[in-house]
């Protein structure tokens, strides 16, 4: 039964901690882009922007 | 003519993707715990495995994920790319965002396959077709994700990930079948049983069905929070750039590349 | 496109004829390979005849990944690229011509590692035409995949470790087909015993060298 219980919890944690690695990139990333937004320069880039219909 | 990555669209996602990946999260993690539940206490041992069974809801759960969902998508999406009428920066992303997933369900595959074997066969792990083949998909991609991380232009990139995906999709098939005759057709050699999966009947089917339906809406959530990671490292790619560059210029005088190199 | 692939294989012999590497520097690391097995495999004679054969051909992967890795640098310096894709060349014409200078010195090669097996191993071979056929068969296939990947990672900088990690799995069938006939060659067996072996070899051929004409000229572009 020891087996089976390693397998369950090594397989639910790596499931657990690259989920938890993914949320944890996405925050970092959307803190970035807001930062690049807000300095001055991001203004100027907002101004000619040009949206793709690529960009999702 | 390669289309150049846009500089400046603020990679914004709409609500309701937002909200469906927040549902497809919950749902992923209450069907796993129900799984979990089932497996281990409600669903009864087997005849001939003992507990040893429960681990069936788990491992041939994340080898399907893993082997036919994630890489299959991979492959597919890559042959997308390359093909000129659809090819979009969406198939690479998408293509990237499954691979990556896939390997980690990969290993989850390899390590739970190996913690049923060791009680099962006595050993951690056997050359039989099935484990190797898997243990060569994962090298593969591996692969893949390397080649990746070399900096390149995004359409680059995305071309040469979606050769070495095509590739690796095409010698997947060969490797399993000359790795099956590797095995079967050497003179003396003990086969060893592969098939961990006995007949299943009763509760145990259904668990077995939710434990598969569970573990792709992981994958899904995964992939489409993946997928979000990549858009937005790409756009910071070229965002924070272009911001730089422009700040740069508000400085001062020009740079000029010819003195500065 | 058999003309740019004459003319290809041509210019890389030739360099190779001028330059000697396959012969001064590939082939003697394949010998120090098969020294390095025997110290590894301990002063057990029937142990290393027995694992002779995959000893052979892991050897002969090795001598692979820096064959290729010199086929694809000899394109890569003082702007070759570009002159070679000015010149107009046929990419599969281009494919063929790398492949099969890969090939030639791959042949040199196993004919020198096949010596050294048989010498310092004490390989018995009782069928000599099932390693022949092997052999080609395999290096057909090792000089394709290679080609393909050595295009895939050129003009990256990371492409001496890179190209041994992408390029050996994928030659495992061979690895594998090889070694069994091998096997098969040295315990005296029939050509039946090489049967799947060749067609596994044949298809993996086949479906190489297929996407090797087609996919190779898109590949160029985007380095």
């Amino acid at each position: 039964m020891k087996y089976v219980i390693a397998g369950y919890v090594v397989v639910l944690a790596i499931l657990f901690l690259y989920a938890m690695q993914l949320m944890w990139r996405r925050r970092r990333l959307l803190r970035a882009v807001a930062r690049v937004e807000a300095s001055p320069a991001g203004d100027a880039a907002r101004i000619d922007a040009d949206p793709t219909p690529d960009h999702r | 003519m390669s289309p150049t990555p846009p500089a400046s669209a603020p990679p914004d996602q709409s609500p309701r993707v937002r909200r469906v990946t927040r549902v497809i999260g919950v749902t992923a993690v209450v069907a796993t715990a129900c799984t979990v539940w089932l497996g281990l206490w409600v669903t009864p041992p087997d005849v001939t495995q003992g507990d040893l069974v429960r681990l069936v809801y788990i491992h041939p759960g994340v080898a399907w994920v893993a082997l036919y969902l994630a890489f299959g998508l991979a492959a597919v999406a890559s042959l997308l790319y390359l093909w000129p009428r659809t090819r979009s920066l969406f198939w690479d992303r998408l293509a990237a965002a499954a691979v990556e997933v896939g390997v980690v369900f990969n290993v989850c595959t390899l390590v739970s396959g190996s913690i049923w074997g060791k009680p099962t066969w006595g050993v951690w792990w056997a050359w039989d077709a099935r484990l190797t083949s898997t243990a060569v998909l994962l090298v593969l991609f591996l692969g893949y994700l390397a080649l990746r991380r070399v900096p390149a232009e995004p359409d680059v990139r995305a071309k040469r990930s979606a050769f070495v995906a095509l590739f690796a999709a095409v010698d997947v098939p060969i490797v399993h079948f000359s790795v099956l005759w590797w095995r079967t057709l050497h003179q003396g050699a003990t086969v060893l049983n592969p098939d961990l999966t006995p007949t299943i009947h009763g509760s145990m089917a259904w668990t077995l069905l939710l434990g598969f339906m569970a573990l792709t809406l992981v994958f899904v959530w995964m992939l489409l929070v993946r997928y979000r990671i990549g858009v937005l490292e790409d756009w910071l790619g070229t965002g924070e750039l272009d911001v730089a560059l422009r700040e740069r210029r508000a400085e001062g005088p020009a740079v000029d590349e010819d003195e500065a190199a | 496109m058999w003309r740019d692939t004459v003319l290809v294989a041509g210019k890389d012999l030739r360099i190779e004829a001028r330059s000697r590497v396959a012969l001064s520097q590939v082939a003697p690391f394949g010998i120090v390979a098969l020294v390095m097995f025997a110290f590894a495999l301990g002063p057990d004679r029937s142990l290393m005849a027995r694992g002779a054969p995959g000893l052979f051909w892991v050897a002969v992967l090795f001598c692979t990944v820096l064959a290729v890795q010199r086929s694809v640098s000899v394109e890569t310096v003082d702007g070759a690229k570009d002159g070679l894709r000015l010149s107009g060349l046929d990419p599969a014409g281009l494919f063929l011509g790398k492949s099969v200078a890969v090939a030639a010195q791959l042949v040199v090669l196993e004919l020198v590692l096949g010596v050294g097996v048989v010498l310092l191993y004490g390989a018995k071979i009782e069928v000599p035409w099932l390693i022949a056929v092997s052999c080609v068969l395999g290096t057909i296939g090792l000089a394709t995949t290679g080609t393909l990947y050595g295009a895939l990672s050129a003009g990256l900088r990371v492409r001496e470790t890179l190209l041994p990690f992408l390029l050996l799995p994928i030659a495992a069938p061979v690895l594998l087909a090889g070694t069994r006939i091998w096997q098969a060659a040295m315990a005296g067996g029939t050509p039946a015993d090489g049967t799947p072996w060749f067609r596994l070899l044949v298809v993996f051929d086949a479906v190489y060298l297929a996407l090797g004409v087609v996919v190779y000229g898109p590949i160029q572009e985007s380095a």
